[in-house]
C-alpha cells in the first residue's frame, strides 16, 4: 500500500531542522581534558571518545573532529589517567526534541513511527533541513526499521539532529545510494511510487550538491557500479532507438600507453628471439634510462582503465623527474643519431663541432702525450716530469694467510675498461725478459706520470700483484691482442698538431703530470670555443621554430598550433638565455612532458553536430582511439595515413582499420613483464595485445602473482611454478582467441588446458621423445652400475642424444664435472617418469642446470616450473605427458576451474567462496552486490573442526548477512571441490597443528609431495544458480563443473561479458542510450558463431565509439 | 588477521591525518605544536647480518647457550661489551638496541630483497607488480611531512664501478611504484640543496611551472563539467609543486647554513673516490637533509651485493666484491670474515657520525638526536644466501624515542614459535607508536599461519 502524499500529517509537512556538531553530555565532561605531549612541549583540549589499554590506542575529539593515536605520545600523567579509566568508550548522545516538535504529536497514521523533530541548534550557523515531502516519505517508508531500537544497517533517522556535517553528508549519501539502486525500501515492504522515488532522489541530490558532497555521480562512473544499469533494459530492445554517444572527454593514459610513448620517444625498440627468429617486441620496457611509471592502473579484476580517472599531484611530481631523465637520454640519442632530432643537432651544431674537435685532441693526447712531449721537448722532457713516488710501501709486509680462499679473478678485476687500459700500458712498457715485478713497476711509473689517481694506481698494482698469472691467461682467452688493440700513433692534421704543440708549450709547467697538461690545454680550448659561440650570437628564430615543431611531434605526436608555436619559441629562447642551449632544450622537453595533453587522450568530437547533438571524432582522434583500443601504441603508419588522407571519416573506414589491426600477426608483444621476469618465462603474443589483455583483466588471474603462498602447503616450489601457471593460462586464452569460435562458451567450458608446455607442439614432442629414446636405449642395461668405460661403449648414441653433463669427447671426471654421476642422475629421473607404462615423459631438467636443456621456451630459454602440474593434481612421477596441447585435464571445465583463476580468487591459506561467488554474480550474471557495510566484521571464524563451508554457513546465514550472501555463497561454494591452490579434492584438509597426522619433509625432488597430512572432512560442492533468467539453467548445481556447463549455455552470461567488453573498449560504464551498441555486438557474436573479433568490430564501429557529445554545462 | 573494519579504520586515519585540526594533527603525528618532528633513518646493508656477528662477547654461558639455541631472552647492554665491530658505539650503549629474533620470510630472500624487506611482501624479483604497498619509510614520512617527504640515497654499483645520478631506488611510495634514488654524493648534493647552490635552475623550474599553469588554466576556461575538473586537478598539482618550491626557498637560509662540504673527488660521480669516502660524503648529505628540514625520513642503501668496495682499511688496494665475500673469497691475504667485519666497522663509523652531528643541533630542550631513530639492518636477512628466519635490527634512538627498548640486547622467540615476531610486527610497532594505529603492516608469515600462531600487531614489549 502506498499512501498519497496528502495523507501524511501536518506535523511532517513542517520543516525539520537537524543540527550538526558534537553535544557533550555530563558524562562526557568527565573525559574532557587538557592533554599534554610526552615531551611536555605542547598541549590541547579534547574529549576522550575511546581507549583500549591493551593496544594503548585512544580516540580524542577536538572541535568536532576525531583522531586516533597511541598513548605513547602523551605525558606520563595522561597515560596514568587513561590507565585509571581502563577500557573506555564514550556513550552516544541522545537527541533532545525542539520545543516546536515537542508540541506536536508524532504520526501514528501509517505505522506509528516518525522522523523525530529537532530539539535545538547546538552549533549555531550549522543547520540542515529535510525537505517537507522528503520528511513525509522517510516517515512512511523508512522510520519503522531505522529508529532507535531497530537501527538496521546502523542507520537511524530519528536522531538526525545529532549529526555533524560529516554525519549528515554520510547519511544522505547512503540514503541516496540505497534508493537509487532500489535496495530500499526492502522488497517485502511498501515501495515508493516512481514520482515519490524521483522526489526523494531529487531532494537528496540537491542537498548533497549544495554541500558539494554528492558521491553517487562519481560512483556511477566507476567500474564497480557498471552493472547498475538494468540488464534487461539494455538488451530488451525497448531503448534501441536512443542515439548512442560517449561524452566528450580526456582519457588519462594507461601505464601501458605511457611506457609505449616513452619507448617511442627514446627509440627503444627491443628485439627477442622468438621461435628462432629475431622479432621486435613491444612492451619490453627494460630501458637504459630510469623512468618511473606514474599512470598505474588499479589491480582489481575486471575493467581497469576508465576514462574518469584524473591526474593528481603524485603523477606530476613523478613526471618532473621523468621529464628530466628522459631529456637527458634524448640528448644522448641526439649525439648518437643525427636523424633522431635534426633541429637539435642544428642548434647545437657549433657546440657539437667544438666538442668533436675537443674530443679528438683529448683522445690524441690521452693516447700519445708521452711521445708528443718527447717530440716537443726532446731531452729536456725528463727533467720537467715530477719526481716519481711509488704507491707501494716497501716496508709494508702483509701477513698473508695461505689457507684463506682467494677471491676469484672476476671478483677482483677492476672492470672491463680498466683491464683494457692496463693491457695497453703493459704493451707499451713491457720489454722482453721483464719479470712480473719489473713489469708492474714500469706500469706504475707510467700511470704515475700520466697522473692517475693514487688509489687507482694502487688498485691496479694490487690486482697485478695478486692475479698476474690469471690475468695473462685472461688476455689470451679473451683475445685482447685482437679485441683491445693498443692505439696506433697517428698525427692529427697539421693545423691541429700546431695548435696542440703551441698550447702545450704555453701551458706546461715543470712538475706537471700528463693529465695536468691535458687538463690545462682542454680548459684553454674550451674557453676559446665558448667565446666563439658567444660572439656568434643566439640561435636564429627559424631554427628554434623548427625545434619546436620537431619536439611537439616527438613528445606530443602532433605539430603545434600557430599560437603554441609562438609561445614555445619565446619560452625556449628564454630557456636558452638562462640555461644555455643544451640545458634549454632539455627544459623544453621537460615542459612538454608536463602538459596535460601528454597525460590525456583527447576525445571531444569535431565538425558539425548531428540532429542529436553529437559530433564524430576527428580523424586524428579516431586514429588514436582505434589504435589504443587494440594496442598500447600510437597509430601505425596506415592509420596515420588514413587519418591524414580523409579515409577515417565513416563507419566503413573504422571497420577497415579495425579489421586490419585484428588480423595483424607480424607484431609481437610482451604480455606481462612481471611474468617474463619470474624464472625467465616467455610471456609473448602476436595477437593485438589489448584483445588478450581484456580477458586477463576480466578473469583477473594474473592477480595470483601477488598472492603469497606457502611451499609446504603447496607440496613443492610454488614460487617457481606460479609464473608458468599464468603464462600457460595466457596461452590457453590466446589459443581460444586464435580459433575465434564460440569464444565465451569455450572459455567457460573447455576441457583442454596447457600444463608445462611451451606452446610449440613439435618442439615439446621432440623433447619428450628424446627422453623416451634415451630411456628405451638404456633401460634394460645395467646402467645403475655403469662405469666410465661402460659409457664409452655407447659413445655413438650419446653423441646423438647429447645428455647434459655427458660429453662423449671427454668422459673423464674432472673437478666438479662427473659424467657418470650426471648420466645416472638423468637416467634415474627418466626412469621415474617412464617406468609405470607411460608412453611419454614430461621434458623437465633432471637436475638444476643453467641454460636450456630438454625443453625450451619459445624465446629459447630453459622451460622451468614443471611443478605447475601439481596444480592439476598431476604427479610428476606418473604423468603420461601430453606433448600436444592444449590437452584434456581431469576434473576441469573452463576458466573458472583453472587453478590460475581459483588461486587468484582465493586467500593465502584458504579458499574464498564469497569472492568467487561475487565474481560470478558481477562478471557473468550482470548482478550487483552492495558494499560490505562498514559495521560488518567480514572474517570467517576459525574452527579447525569444520570445513570452510560449515564455517561460512555459521557466519553468513545469519539473517542480517544472508540477504547479500545468498547472491554469492551458492555460486562460490561449488568451487570447494578445489583447494586454494586450485587442486581438485573430495576431502578438505583441516590444517591445524591439532589435526596433524604426519609431517613430511620440507625439501625433496620435484616429484615428491611435501605436504603434511592432516585430518580431513568430506567436501560438499553443491550450490545453486539463480539469475540467468533461464529456467532450464537456474536451479541446484552439483558442483563447479555442473555450474560451468550451465553458465556456458546462458544468454545472460554472454551478454554480461559483452557489457564488460563494452566498458573495456569504451573506457566507461554503459548508459541506457548504449542499448543499440550492445544489442548489435551481441548479434554480431551470435551471427558469426561466437567470434570475439566480431564483437570488437561491432563495438569499435558503433555510435558509442564514434560519436562524442559535449558535456559542458 | 586484518579485517575489513580495521582496514577502513586505518585508511581513515591515514587519509585523515593530513586533514585533522592542527593541534590534533601535531599530536597524532607525534609532533609538537612547535613543529618538532620525529626523524627516521633506515640504513640497508647487503650480504646479511649473521646471528653470530651480533652475539655479545661477554654473554654468560647461560646467555650464550640461549642465544645459540635462539631462545628468547634479553640483557642490559651496560653490563656487557659490544662485538668488536660495534666498539665505536660503546659510548652510545644507552641509545642502542640490538633487536634479534625478527624474521623476514614474507619478503624476498636469497641474495636480494629489493623493495620487499621494507614492505614485508614478496617483490617478485623486483617486478613492479610485486610491490604491494608503500614501504615503511614512506609510511613514516606520511606521518611526518616535509618538503621532500622522503629522501633515498644509495651506494650501489655494477661490481667494478658505482652507479651515479638519479637511479631506481628500493623504496616504494605506493603499490607498483619504485622510488627514485640519488646514487652518488654529488648528485644528491646538487638535487637536495639546489635551492641554494643552483638558484638559476630553481628559477627556470619555477618559470616552467608558471608557464604550464597559465597554459593549462587557459585550456580549462573553455571546457566545463567533469572534464574541467580533470584540468583543474592538473593545475592544482602544478600549484602545489610551486608551493613546495616556495617552501624550499623559504628555508634556503637554513639550508645554506647547514650545507655540507663536498670534496671535489665526488665530482662527475666520483670515479676515483674510495668507498669509505663515498660513505662519508653520503653521511654528511644525509645529516644535512635532516638538519635543514628538507626531510624527516631518509633511506640509505649503504651497500648492495654489487657495490664495489675500494679503499677499505686493511685492503686499500683491492677492489672487493661483496658478493665474493658472501662466498668466503678473501683478498690480499685477508679472509672474508675479517673484510666483512671491516666493512661493518665502516658502517658503524657512519652511524656514530650521524649521531654526533645530530647531537650538535639543539632542538627543544635537547638535541635533534633526541627525536631520531637510526635503524641499521640487512636487506636480505641473516646471510649471503638467506632464508629470512632471522632479520636483526640495530637501532640507535634518542631519549624521546616512542619505544621502550634502548640499552638492551633483545632476542625474541625464534621463527614459527609461540610469540615470534616478524619485520611486519616491527614496522607495525613503529607505525602504532607514531600515530598510525594500523592493526598489522605487511604480509603474514605463512609458517606462523600454518601453525595457527597469533602474529598480528605491534611488539607490545617494546611499547611504552
Amino acid at each position: 500500500m502506498t499512501p498519497p502524499l496528502s495523507q501524511l500529517t501536518a506535523l511532517h509537512a513542517a520543516v525539520i531542522y537537524l543540527i550538526a556538531g558534537i553535544m557533550l553530555s555530563s558524562a562526557s565532561q568527565v573525559q574532557a581534558r587538557t592533554w599534554t605531549s610526552a615531551d611536555g612541549a605542547q598541549s590541547f583540549e579534547g574529549e576522550l571518545e575511546a581507549y583500549d589499554p591493551g593496544s594503548g590506542i585512544l580516540s580524542v575529539t577536538i572541535d568536532g573532529k576525531t583522531g586516533t593515536f597511541n598513548h605513547a605520545i602523551l605525558s606520563v600523567a595522561d597515560i596514568n589517567y587513561l590507565k585509571s579509566l581502563g577500557e573506555f568508550k564514550r556513550e552516544k548522545q541522545r537527541p533532545k526534541p525542539v520545543a516546536k516538535a515537542e508540541a506536536s504529536a508524532p504520526s501514528t497514521e501509517s505505522n506509528g513511527s516518525s522522523v523525530k523533530p529537532v530539539t535545538a541548534n547546538k552549533a549555531p550557523g550549522r543547520s540542515f533541513k529535510v525537505h517537507e515531502q522528503a520528511a513525509q516519505l522517510i516517515d512512511y517508508y523508512c522510520i519503522d526499521c531505522h529508529e532507535d531500537g531497530t537501527e538496521k544497517g546502523n542507520m537511524r533517522f530519528d536522531n538526525l539532529e545529532s549529526h555533524s556535517r560529516d554525519g549528515w553528508v554520510d547519511t544522505l549519501n547512503k540514503m541516496q545510494e540505497q534508493i537509487h539502486f532500489g535496495n530500499m525500501p526492502p522488497e517485502d515492504e511498501d515501495q515508493f511510487t516512481e514520482e515519490e522515488r524521483s522526489q526523494m532522489l531529487a531532494w537528496l541530490s540537491q542537498e548533497l550538491e549544495s554541500l558539494n558532497a554528492n558521491k553517487l555521480e562519481e560512483k556511477l562512473r566507476t567500474p564497480a557500479y557498471g552493472n547498475y544499469v538494468n540488464h534487461k533494459d539494455l538488451f530488451s530492445g525497448e531503448y534501441k532507438d536512443l542515439k548512442p554517444f560517449t561524452p566528450g572527454r580526456r582519457w588519462l593514459i594507461s601505464e601501458f600507453i605511457f611506457d609505449a610513448k616513452i619507448n617511442g620517444m627514446l627509440d627503444h625498440y627491443p628485439r627477442q628471439n622468438i621461435d628462432g627468429k629475431q622479432q621486435e617486441v613491444l612492451g619490453d620496457n627494460n630501458r637504459k634510462v630510469n623512468i618511473t611509471n606514474p599512470f598505474l592502473l588499479p589491480t582489481h579484476s575486471g575493467v581497469r582503465d576508465y576514462a574518469n580517472t584524473g591526474l593528481n599531484g603524485g603523477h606530476l611530481l613523478t613526471m618532473i623527474t621523468n621529464g628530466k631523465e628522459t631529456a637527458n637520454h634524448m640528448m644522448y640519442l641526439v649525439g648518437r643519431n643525427h636523424r633522431y632530432l635534426p633541429s637539435v643537432n642544428e642548434i647545437l651544431k657549433r657546440e657539437d663541432e667544438h666538442k668533436a674537435i675537443l674530443d679528438s685532441r683529448e683522445k690524441f693526447l690521452k693516447n700519445f702525450i708521452d711521445r708528443e712531449l718527447v717530440d716537443i721537448y726532446g731531452d729536456k722532457n725528463e727533467s720537467m716530469l715530477p719526481a716519481f713516488v711509488s704507491v707501494v710501501d716497501p716496508n709494508e709486509q702483509k701477513a698473508k694467510d695461505k689457507d684463506i680462499k682467494i677471491a676469484a679473478f672476476h671478483s677482483a678485476a677492476p672492470g672491463q675498461d680498466e683491464l683494457a687500459d692496463i693491457f695497453h700500458t703493459m704493451k707499451k712498457v713491457e720489454e722482453s725478459g721483464d719479470s712480473d715485478a719489473q713489469l708492474i713497476a714500469k706500469c706504475e711509473r707510467a700511470w704515475f706520470y700520466y697522473g692517475l689517481n693514487e688509489r687507482k694506481i694502487a688498485s691496479r698494482v694490487t690486482f697485478l700483484q695478486n692475479y698476474m698469472e690469471d690475468w695473462r691467461k685472461n688476455i689470451i682467452q679473451h683475445k685482447y691482442e685482437e679485441r683491445q688493440k693498443p692505439p696506433v700513433y697517428k698525427q692529427l692534421d697539421t693545423g691541429e698538431m700546431k695548435t696542440i704543440e703551441e698550447t702545450i708549450l704555453a701551458q706546461r709547467e715543470k712538475g706537471d703530470r700528463y693529465i695536468d697538461i691535458i687538463g690545462k690545454c682542454m680548459a684553454v680550448w674550451s674557453a676559446e670555443f665558448k667565446q666563439e659561440r658567444v660572439e656568434a650570437g643566439d640561435a636564429p628564430r627559424e631554427q628554434v621554430e623548427t625545434l619546436i615543431e620537431e619536439m611537439f611531434v616527438k613528445v606530443l605526436e602532433r605539430s603545434p598550433t600557430s599560437e603554441e608555436a609562438e609561445q614555445y619559441v619565446d619560452l625556449t629562447e628564454s630557456y636558452f638565455d638562462s640555461l644555455g642551449n643544451r640545458e634549454g632544450i632539455k627544459k623544453l622537453i621537460q615542459t612538454l612532458m608536463l602538459r596535460s595533453d601528454f597525460a590525456y587522450r583527447h576525445e571531444f568530437g569535431e565538425g558539425q553536430e548531428d540532429a542529436f547533438g553529437r559530433k564524430m571524432l576527428s580523424p586524428r582522434d579516431a586514429s588514436y582511439a582505434i589504435s589504443y583500443a587494440l594496442t598500447d601504441s600510437s597509430p601505425d603508419k596506415e592509420l596515420q595515413e588514413a587519418a591524414q588522407s580523409g579515409r577515417l571519416n565513416t563507419r566503413e573506414d573504422y571497420q577497415r582499420e579495425v579489421v586490419r589491426l585484428l588480423e595483424k600477426r607480424d607484431q609481437y608483444y610482451v604480455i606481462d613483464e612481471a611474468v617474463q621476469r619470474l624464472e625467465n618465462t616467455a610471456s609473448i603474443t602476436n595477437q593485438p595485445i589489448r584483445k588478450l589483455r581484456f580477458f586477463r583483466e576480466f578473469f583477473g588471474y594474473p592477480q595470483l602473482l601477488a598472492i603469497f603462498k606457502d611451499n609446504k602447503r603447496f607440496g613443492g616450489d610454488y614460487d617457481q611454478s606460479k609464473a608458468r601457471l599464468v603464462t600457460e593460462t595466457d596461452r590457453l586464452i590466446e589459443h581460444i582467441l586464435q580459433n575465434d569460435k564460440d569464444v565465451f562458451t569455450e572459455l567457460l567450458t573447455t576441457e583442454d588446458f596447457y600444463v608445462y608446455h611451451s606452446g610449440d607442439n613439435e618442439a615439446m614432442t621432440a623433447s619428450s621423445e628424446r627422453i623416451r629414446t634415451i630411456y628405451e636405449y638404456f633401460k634394460d642395461l645395467d646402467w645403475e652400475n655403469f662405469e666410465i668405460e661402460d659409457l664409452r661403449k655407447h659413445k655413438e648414441f650419446l653423441a646423438k642424444v647429447e645428455m647434459r653433463g655427458v660429453n662423449v669427447k671427454d668422459l673423464e671426471p674432472k673437478g666438479r664435472r662427473n659424467p657418470i654421476r650426471e648420466f645416472k642422475r638423468a637416467m634415474e629421473s627418466f626412469t621415474i617418469r617412464l617406468d609405470e607404462g607411460e608412453t611419454a615423459a614430461a621434458p623437465y631438467v633432471s637436475f638444476p642446470a643453467h641454460g636450456p636443456y630438454n625443453a625450451s621456451t619459445r624465446t629459447g630459454l630453459q622451460l622451468r616450473g614443471p611443478q605447475v602440474a601439481k596444480f592439476f593434481n598431476i604427479k610428476l612421477d606418473n604423468w603420461n605427458y601430453p606433448s600436444v596441447q592444449p590437452a584434456k585435464m581431469e576434473h576441469r571445465k573452463g576458466m573458472l576451474t583453472h587453478p590460475a583463476w581459483l588461486i587468484a580468487h582465493a586467500k593465502n591459506t584458504e579458499t574464498d567462496p564469497i569472492h568467487r561467488g561475487k565474481w560470478i554474480q558481477e562478471k557473468l550474471l550482470a548482478g550487483t552486490i552492495p558494499d560490505v557495510p562498514i559495521t560488518v566484521d567480514a572474517v570467517v571464524p576459525e574452527d579447525h573442526t569444520k570445513t570452510m563451508r560449515q564455517r561460512l554457513d555459521d557466519k553468513t546465514k545469519q539473517p542480517e548477512c544472508w540477504g547479500c550472501h545468498v547472491k554469492m555463497n551458492p555460486l562460490g561454494l561449488p568451487f570447494e571441490m578445489y583447494d586454494d591452490f586450485g587442486r581438485f579434492r573430495t576431502e578438505e584438509t583441516l590444517e591445524h597443528p591439532d589435526n596433524l597426522i604426519e609431517e613430511r619433509p620440507s625439501k625433496a625432488a620435484p616429484h615428491v609431495d611435501l605436504r603434511d597430512i592432516y585430518k580431513t572432512l568430506p567436501v560438499n560442492p553443491k550450490g545453486k544458480l539463480v539469475g540467468t533468467g533461464d529456467p532450464a539453467l537456474d536451479g541446484d548445481v552439483k558442483h563447479a563443473i555442473d555450474l560451468a556447463e550451465r553458465l556456458g549455455k546462458s544468454d545472460k552470461v554472454r551478454q554480461s561479458i559483452i557489457r564488460y567488453a563494452f566498458r573495456y573498449f569504451m573506457g566507461r560504464n554503459e548508459f541506457l542510450s548504449d542499448s543499440a551498441t550492445l544489442i548489435d555486438a551481441d548479434r554480431a557474436y551470435l551471427e558469426t558463431g561466437g567470434s570475439f573479433d566480431a564483437v570488437i568490430v561491432s563495438l569499435l564501429t558503433s555510435d558509442s565509439f564514434i560519436y562524442r557529445k559535449s558535456n559542458n554545462p | 588477521m586484518n579485517t575489513r573494519r580495521d582496514f577502513l579504520k586505518t585508511s581513515a586515519l591515514g587519509a585523515g591525518a593530513l586533514t585533522l585540526g592542527s593541534p590534533l594533527r601535531g599530536i597524532a603525528a607525534g609532533t609538537s605544536s612547535t613543529g618538532t618532528p620525529k626523524r627516521f633513518i633506515f640504513i640497508r646493508k647487503s650480504n646479511g647480518l649473521r646471528p653470530a656477528e651480533l652475539a655479545l662477547p661477554t654473554f654468560s654461558s647461560q646467555e650464550a647457550a640461549k642465544n645459540s639455541k635462539k631462545e628468547a631472552f634479553e640483557v642490559d647492554l651496560d653490563k656487557h661489551e659490544l662485538p668488536v665491530w660495534m666498539q665505536s658505539l660503546e659510548q652510545y650503549k644507552s641509545n642502542l638496541t640490538m633487536l634479534h629474533g625478527l624474521s623476514a620470510k614474507m619478503s624476498e630472500n636469497g641474495h636480494w630483497s629489493y623493495s620487499s624487506v621494507m614492505g614485508a611482501f614478496k617483490s617478485g624479483r623486483n617486478s613492479l607488480s610485486g610491490i604491494k604497498r608503500a614501504t615503511i619509510d614512506f609510511e613514516m614520512a606520511k606521518l611526518f611531512p616535509s618538503p621532500f617527504g622522503h629522501v633515498e640515497l644509495s651506494l650501489t654499483g655494477s661490481y667494478s664501478s658505482f652507479r651515479t645520478g638519479i637511479v631506481s631506488g628500493y623504496s616504494a611510495p605506493a603499490a607498483h611504484q619504485r622510488n627514485y634514488c640519488y646514487a652518488d654524493p654529488q648528485t644528491a648534493y646538487n638535487e637536495l640543496f639546489k635551492s641554494v647552490i643552483n638558484p638559476g635552475a630553481v628559477d627556470s623550474d619555477n618559470a616552467m611551472l608558471k608557464f604550464l599553469q597559465n597554459e593549462e588554466s587557459f585550456k580549462a576556461e573553455v571546457i566545463g563539467g567533469y572534464e574541467k575538473l580533470k584540468l583543474s586537478n592538473h593545475i592544482s598539482s602544478i600549484e602545489s609543486i610551486r608551493g613546495r618550491n616556495q617552501k624550499l626557498e623559504a628555508i634556503s637560509e637554513n639550508i645554506a647554513k647547514h650545507l655540507p662540504e663536498l670534496s671535489p673527488i665526488h665530482a662527475d660521480g666520483g670515479p676515483n673516490a674510495s668507498t669509505p669516502e663515498k660513505q662519508k660524503a653520503m653521511t654528511d648529505i644525509l645529516v644535512a637533509a635532516l638538519i635543514t628540514g628538507l626531510t624527516n625520513v631518509v633511506t640509505y642503501t649503504i651497500d648492495e651485493l654489487s657495490t664495489p668496495i675500494k679503499g677499505l682499511p686493511g685492503n686499500e688496494g683491492d677492489q672487493i666484491s661483496i658478493h665474493e665475500l658472501g662466498h668466503n673469497g678473501g683478498y690480499s691475504g685477508v679472509g672474508a670474515d675479517k673484510i666483512r667485519e671491516n666493512i661493518r666497522i665502516g658502517h658503524m663509523e657512519q652511524v656514530v657520525t650521524i649521531i654526533e652531528k645530530l647531537k650538535q643541533v639543539p632542538e627543544g630542550s635537547g638535541t635533534m638526536f633526541d627525536n631520531t631513530m637510526i635503524m641499521y639492518f640487512p636487506e636480505n636477512a641473516e646471510t649471503h644466501h638467506s632464508h629470512g628466519t632471522e632479520a636483526p635490527q640495530i637501532v640507535l634512538s634518542g631519549k624521546n624515542c616512542n619505544l621502550d627498548m634502548a640499552g638492551r640486547y633483545i632476542r625474541l622467540p625464534y621463527h614459527a614459535t609461540e610469540g615470534h615476531k616478524t619485520i611486519g610486527n616491527w614496522y607495525t610497532t613503529l607505525l602504532n607508536t607514531h600515530g598510525n594505529p594500523i592493526e598489522h603492516y605487511g604480509d603474514f608469515d605463512l609458517d606462523m599461519a600454518r601453525k595457527k600462531l597469533d602474529q598480528a600487531g605491534a611488539i607490545k614489549q617494546l611499547m611504552i
